[in-house]
């Protein structure tokens, strides 16, 4: 029989936990990721956890090593037990989770405080029926008619500087719509596991983990953060970056 | 005593309805009259009048009809996107793919992809340079017309699409539609 007392400091707790247990994994995530290298089909893995080991500066270069002053990292790899993948770097995959999901996490909770209207209309339409699937379809579309017009436009010189600009929105769309899945999948888990009410930054902040989880998993990983920025970028499009009224051409109609 | 024929005020309290709605005074003026007088000397019955004109009271007077049996199932389907639009939405990404594979191969794939990318951050900053008169104007590399078509193709595609999967979305606004 479980203990009611114990039960309800769990739940009381819940959310603490779930955090730490997602930051975990993480790492954990990270340092099989780094062991599997970039070797297809784990592409752009370095993007994402960076790479292994460092060669050592010559006495002449040591200012490249300037932010890492301690090089704990260098002593802190070891072999993986069979062969055939790269070391375990557990220093190297702290300072991943450190660095990129941190930054991962930031961007998001920065989105939501700084839009946090826009973001409830685009999470209530993400979860509204068919919303996930229509997101992703509209990301990839997106993607298509993105990489189709910026390629139109390397062919002309007058329209060349629109491009920072294309990528430039593509890019705070793909941030703003990680946000709001972020939001989405801590509403999810609060839902499913029962958790007790926070401050929705917080389940944010468990969403944003989850999709730095996916984005470490080895081999998968890099497939997975394309779907969730795609699908980013879809949610951004659909709901004009989640503003009250939809897309509508009925005044162009008079 | 404010009342002062118990029967007179019975019978305005039947008539105030249709006194209230113009309906007594277009058939029978005669009885309006009546009644306006009584109501200009009952204060009852006038307060009745009163709360019978207010705009909540006749709100609350209405029925409304039961709804029928099929009424969330209708409104549903009415709502719901069509099935055309719904295929439509999917089949389109059979076009786009073979389009972006065509265009994928003719520019010999992601290392032709890689070279455009860096072709236009090449003549950004050629353009940035001949901007501040340090050196001259890039020039627009060529290119096949059968490229070019596909490109457009493969946009106006995609921009299509984009609007059909916009439709579809939940909560977007319906287009009005041509008479």
């Amino acid at each position: 029989m479980s203990d009611p007392t114990s039960n309800r400091s769990v739940r009381r707790y819940g959310w603490a936990i779930l955090i730490g247990v997602l930051a975990v994994a993480g790492i954990l995530l990270a340092v099989a990721d780094i062991s599997a290298g970039n070797r297809w089909p784990n592409p752009l893995a370095q993007a994402i956890v960076g790479p292994t080991t460092w060669a050592r500066p010559a006495p002449d270069q040591a200012q490249t090593f300037r932010f890492d002053r301690s090089r704990v990292g260098d002593r802190l790899i070891f072999d993986f037990p069979i062969g055939g993948l790269g070391p375990i770097s557990p220093y190297q995959a702290l300072r991943a989770f450190l660095s990129n999901g941190a930054g991962l996490v930031l961007l998001a909770l920065a989105a939501l405080v700084v839009f946090p209207t826009r973001a409830r209309n685009a999470v209530e339409r993400l979860e509204a029926r068919r919303g996930a699937e229509i997101a992703l379809g509209a990301g990839i579309v997106m993607v298509l008619l993105t990489l189709a017009s910026v390629t139109l436009l390397r062919f002309t010189l007058l329209f060349l500087a629109v491009v920072p600009l294309v990528l430039l929105v593509a890019l705070v769309a793909g941030l703003f719509g990680i946000a709001c899945i972020s939001l989405a999948i801590g509403r999810l888990l609060h839902r499913r596991l029962k958790l007790p009410n926070v401050h929705p930054l917080v389940a944010a902040l468990a969403g944003a983990l989850v999709v730095f989880d996916l984005a470490v998993i080895p081999y998968a990983g890099v497939f997975t953060l394309a779907a969730v920025a795609m699908a980013g970028i879809g949610l951004a499009v659909v709901t004009r970056f989640g503003s009250a009224g939809s897309w509508s051409f009925v005044d162009l109609d008079w | 005593m404010s009342e002062p024929n118990a029967l007179a005020c019975a019978r305005v309290r039947v008539l105030l309805e249709s006194y209230v709605d113009g309906d007594l005074a277009r058939d029978d003026a005669m009885r309006a009259d009546q009644v306006r007088n009584h109501l200009a000397g009952c204060a009852d019955c006038r307060r009745q009048h009163h709360q019978a004109a207010s705009v909540p009271f006749r709100l609350k007077a209405l029925t409304s009809p039961p709804p029928s049996e099929s009424l969330t199932a209708d409104v549903m389907q009415a709502i719901a996107p069509s099935r055309a639009s719904d295929r439509r939405a999917w089949t389109l990404l059979a076009p786009e793919a073979i389009l972006a594979s065509f265009i994928l191969w003719y520019l010999s794939g992601l290392d032709g992809l890689g070279s455009i990318a860096d072709g236009i951050f090449g003549d950004l900053q050629g353009l940035a340079g001949w901007g501040s008169g340090a050196g001259p104007m890039p020039s627009v590399p060529p290119v096949d017309v059968l490229l070019l078509l596909a490109l457009i193709a493969l946009t106006a595609i995609a921009a299509y699409h984009l609007s059909i999967l916009v439709q579809m979305a939940p909560g977007a606004m319906p287009t009005r539609r041509r008479v």
